[in-house]
């Protein structure tokens, strides 16, 4: 089903929509090429552990990071490489991560989707889906308390995250603290393998949204423009204070769960189906149609856009790895505190 | 022109390897970067793996449906320079597979490098106790005061069964203490620890009287003249090359058998006793050992022994007659059975069954101090008759 | 005037939160109900806004309390019982333990867990979890065993960046009381000599100590003079105070509430044999409670723990070895 309501909140111009369309295409599209360049990477051997992307979804991922304003907390999951770029993730911050390199934000104690920022706004995901909710809590409870005003926290889950203890106890949590919470699911109907009928059994992922007393909109995530109004209308609500915002995204993933699957489990009914749609070809479509963009620009962007995603990986490919013997091996800050046994 | 290799990737968590199912190209074709190569199949999906660079195929090493860990090299593509360094590729084994993790992999395949055990035998129970247990505090103790078991046989143990604990030794230390202490030689400790090692056996002793008339009489026309101790030395040799049994070695349930009649003999020097050894006393004559064996007594007297002059003996020869004594119990050397002693020669009378009457002989007491797992008072019995037999007849040895 | 060690955390946390505006604490009924232990009994009243109620969502407090600290506070998550931390455990051990080593930005969180059984709690409301916490990175596990060391060690876990969970001994609430509260105190990492004593060491930690005083009290008059060692803080462990303690001694017990099988007496056991064997002159001991659930009934209940009984009878064993 694919609704999509508009709540009237914060309308943009009809100048600045445009402006946020071709941005967020952009972003869209720098997202999907370092995508397709990772899974290359991986497939030539060069990335340790798990590729996890996010094909199909980079429409209501860009929508969430473009929405988001700096001094916003944003916790993305697996499928936002597009939501990061938007947010004003470096391309560098990826690659690096990706390939190793000790220079990167996590300095190789952790890989792929687990890498943020914690100071500048965006949290590095644990693996336990529906985890980092409650940490935006955090951070916004943390602000209200200290008199910070006019921020808003997102996170991104997808439809199994939605069946976590974790999901429910954060999103209780936030409605009970009327915390300007934005909660992007997106439903692609498959968590790994398993189907969405395996996975919950209410009629719709939306409907949870009155169990736990927050507002909800649905959007089609395969449309560039719907997701640019709904996502930004959700943002702006939970800045005005109406409370946590529930968004329920259908789409489809158009990849493996990581690189080291194939989605063979994926029905080919929906994949033909207007769910499986590729939002990257409709946004592009939509900017063609609407005058927004010419082929000739497309096809510019794609240019610098693959040429900025070479020089990262070259670039990062140059660099060290950490090096074992110059770790410290502390886990906690206090030296003094720390114990060298074992 | 470099050569980059294309490499099995990563395949997703705990898959370890890939079989090859179809190549996509040949050697020598042309191809792009990121494009497919070769098809491999784990169990949970087929993939493709990719071309690093641009470049020409310069070799596929990998085989159709073989199996390929992780990070194997299938085949290698030749590129240019300005290609490798576009794409970073010029600067090698970057954030690639570490060494630690090609060891663990060849570990986990049964490698080459297993480690055999060194620990044998019999497990041993975890939790010694008991009058004979020494706690690890209390070893550190004794081996930082340079002491040993033995020293501890003085100590009345107030722990557990009787052991000595801690707090004991102590007290033990504290009281020696007190009295007047001087430094042990090298050689006192060295023979106190022989001993020591010696005593763990349990030692019988048999004796013998033998007459020296008939050696007397030898020495009397003999050149060079053969002392007592050397006759005896000799006479022991001839008897234990007639049966070695008594000189064996009991080692658990087996008799370790001499392979050469080796005896040394005990030389007094100051603080201590040197045992040099005659080497194969039962193949040379007593008027051939004469030179060497006072040779080795000179040596012995001036503590200039060389290390090949002691040891490997299998029995051993003491003359305590020299300090006066008519009996004695030596103890053996540690790793042997037997030790022969002679006392003093005195005036005796001996009753001569033809004449009807005592008559005056040159008389000294032979005793035989034995580790009597080896040997019985019978054998040692009859091994000391074989020997006072040989010394009646000096000139045949 | 005496004041008990409920008492003391309670006046750690009043003064927490007068002098350092970055505190705050949130868990299951500390507002207006003062805590189910009355731990926060009028810490709403006196600072508005700053003891709030939470929902029954115990991986929700800690991942808000991991929020918060990002942002640059200092929360306080009291858990009702420790027994309960176990739906927060993912957060505790995945996310609080693993922001410093993964991002370089500190955690100041400090989880109170009540500990350890009173006669009748039974399974769930009596466990001791300082080894289930500890054998995670990335975390500090602090076990007072006195009135003074729960105000001046709840007062430094709060002063240290680095995620800590301060197990208070619930039998010891109202049940230990002092004089007054201490204005200096050993530091976080240091362990104390509760008694002195030359025959054998005792370690021991939060309620345990005061059995194994009573114990080491119960042995003097036989000729025995028992050393016990108050680890104060589990992680770190102050491993060279305990060997100090057996260099003099020559004998070890310890002793813990929890059960044995990896638990804070097989660490400290460890420790001593593989870093102080030449220091022992017997083998080193432990007792633990038995390796069941927590019963309910006080007949099973106390024979399931050690007592000052069971100390002091595991101590003349050891004395007698």
């Amino acid at each position: 089903m694919l609704e999509t309501v508009l709540e009237p909140g914060t309308a943009d111009s009809a100048a600045s929509f445009h402006e946020r369309q071709l941005a967020a295409y952009r972003f869209m599209l720098l997202a999907r090429l370092l995508d397709d360049k990772l899974a290359a990477l991986y497939r030539g051997g060069k990335i340790h552990g798990g590729v996890f992307l996010g094909r199909g979804q980079e429409a209501l991922s860009a929508a969430l990071g473009l929405s988001l304003k700096k001094g916003d907390v944003f916790a993305p999951l697996i499928r936002d490489a597009a939501g990061r770029l938007a947010f004003g993730e470096p391309v560098l911050d990826s690659v690096r991560t990706h390939l190793g390199s000790a220079l990167g934000p996590m300095r190789g104690r952790d890989g792929n989707v687990h890498r943020g920022r914690p100071k500048e706004g965006y949290l590095p995901m644990i693996s336990h889906l529906g985890a980092m909710i409650s940490v935006v809590n955090g951070v916004l409870f943390a602000r209200r308390l200290k008199g910070v005003t006019g921020t808003v926290g997102a996170a991104s889950v997808g439809d199994g995250a939605t069946s976590t203890g974790s999901f429910h106890e954060a999103i209780n949590q936030a409605a009970i603290e009327k915390l300007p919470l934005v909660l992007v699911v997106a439903n692609n109907h498959y968590a790994y393998s398993t189907p969405n009928e395996r996975q919950f059994a209410c009629r719709d992922l939306a409907d949870k949204a009155i169990g736990y007393g927050v507002e909800v909109q649905t959007v089609d995530g395969t449309d560039l423009s719907a997701c640019l109004n709904v996502v930004g209308s959700a943002v702006g609500l939970a800045r005005a204070g109406r409370g946590p915002q529930l968004v329920v995204a259908t789409l489809l993933r158009l990849c493996g769960h990581g690189e080291h699957d194939d989605a063979g489990y994926i029905d080919p009914k929906l994949k033909s189906s207007l769910v499986g749609r590729d939002c990257l070809k409709v946004a592009e479509e939509q900017l063609l149609r609407q005058g927004r963009a010419d082929a000739a620009q497309l096809a510019a962007w794609r240019h610098e856009v693959v040429h900025e995603i070479e020089e990262a990986v070259a670039r990062a490919q140059r660099e060290p790895a950490p090096d074992p013997f110059a770790e410290e091996w502390r886990a906690i800050s206090s030296k003094q505190l720390s114990e060298g046994h074992g | 022109m470099p050569q980059i290799p294309i490499i099995m990737p990563q395949l997703g968590e705990s898959i370890a390897e890939a079989k090859v199912v179809n190549f996509l190209i040949k050697p020598d074709d042309t191809v792009e970067a990121d494009q497919d190569l070769i098809e491999v199949e784990t169990n949970k999906a087929t993939m493709a793996v990719t071309s690093p660079c641009r470049g020409r195929v310069e070799k596929i090493t990998a085989q159709l449906n073989e199996s390929y860990p992780v990070g194997a090299v299938l085949g290698q593509i030749e590129t240019t320079k300005e290609e490798a360094a576009r794409l970073g590729l010029d600067v090698p084994a970057l954030a690639k597979a570490s060494d630690t993790d090609r060891l663990s992999k060849s570990d986990a395949n049964g490698g080459k490098n297993r480690v055999q055990p060194t620990v044998r035998g019999l497990p041993v129970p975890a939790n010694a106790a008991g009058a004979s247990y020494l706690s690890p505090r209390l070893k550190a103790r004794m081996h930082e005061l340079g002491l040993s078991a033995a020293d501890l046989a003085g100590i009345a143990g107030s722990g557990a069964a009787g052991r000595v604990t801690v707090e004991d030794f102590e007290k033990f230390i504290a009281h020696l203490e007190k009295q007047r202490i001087s430094q042990a030689s090298t050689m006192r400790v060295t023979v106190a620890d022989a001993m020591r090692r010696s005593w763990t056996r349990p030692i019988a002793h048999v004796g013998l009287p033998v007459c020296l008339d008939p050696l007397f009489a030898y020495r009397k026309i003999a050149r060079p003249k053969p002392g007592p101790a050397l006759c005896a030395l000799r006479a022991l040799a001839v008897a234990l090359a007639e049966n070695s049994a008594p000189a064996g070695r009991l080692v658990g349930t087996k008799i370790v058998h001499p392979s050469s009649i080796d005896i040394a003999f005990a030389v007094e020097a100051e603080d201590g006793v040197f045992v040099p050894v005659i080497r194969d006393a039962d193949k040379r004559l007593l008027k051939d050992l004469i030179a060497p064996y006072n040779q080795l007594v000179e040596l012995a007297r001036s503590r200039k022994l060389p290390p090949d002059a002691t040891g490997g003996s299998i029995a051993t020869v003491t003359n305590f007659g020299t300090f006066g004594l008519e009996w004695a119990t030596p103890i053996p050397l540690p790793e042997q059975a037997l030790v022969l002693g002679m006392g003093a020669a005195r005036h005796a009378p001996s009753w001569d069954s033809v004449k009807g009457q005592f008559v005056p002989i040159m008389e000294a007491n032979l005793t035989l101090s034995f580790d009597h797992r080896v040997l019985d008072g019978g054998a040692a019995g009859r091994l000391l008759q074989r020997v006072s037999d040989l010394m009646a007849h000096p000139e045949r040895l | 005037m005496s004041i008990t060690y409920l008492e003391a955390i309670r006046e750690a946390q009043a003064h927490a939160l007068r002098d350092d505006p970055r505190v705050f604490i949130y868990g299951q009924d500390v507002g207006a109900f003062g805590g189910a232990f009355k731990a926060t009994k009028n810490l709403a009243k006196e600072f508005p806004g700053r003891v709030l109620d939470s929902p029954i969502s115990e991986d929700a407090m800690v991942g808000l309390a991991v929020g918060a600290a990002i942002e640059g506070l200092r929360p306080i998550i009291e858990m009702q019982f420790a027994d309960f931390s176990t739906p927060g455990f993912n957060q505790i051990v995945n996310q609080a333990a693993t922001l410093f080593w993964r991002t370089n930005v500190p955690c100041p969180i400090t989880v109170r867990l009540p500990i350890g059984g009173t006669p009748g709690s039974g399974p769930f409301h009596s466990q001791c979890m300082e080894s289930v916490y500890a054998h995670y990175p990335g975390l500090i596990i602090l076990t007072p065993a006195t009135v003074e060391d729960a105000y001046s060690m709840l007062l430094e876990a709060v002063a240290i960046d680095d995620p800590v969970i301060f197990c208070e001994h619930k039998f010891l609430y109202y049940h230990l009381k002092a004089e007054k509260l201490p204005s200096e105190a050993l530091p976080v990492g240091k362990a104390r000599i509760a008694r002195e004593g030359r025959d054998m060491t005792i370690v021991a930690y939060s309620a345990m100590v005061q059995d194994a005083l009573a114990a080491a009290a119960e042995l003097s008059p036989e000729g025995w003079e028992v050393e016990v060692v108050d680890l104060r803080s589990v992680k770190p462990l102050d491993t060279d105070t305990v060997m100090a303690s057996v260099a003099r001694t020559g004998r070890l017990l310890c002793v813990g509430e929890a059960w044995p099988w990896g638990g804070v007496t097989a660490e400290v056991i460890a420790r001593v044999t593989s870093e102080g064997y030449g220091l022992l002159d017997a083998p080193p001991q432990r007792l633990n409670a038995r390796d069941t659930p927590v019963p309910y009934h006080p007949n099973l209940w106390t024979a399931h723990r050690p007592t000052t009984r069971s100390i002091a009878a595991a101590a003349r064993n050891l004395l007698r070895l």
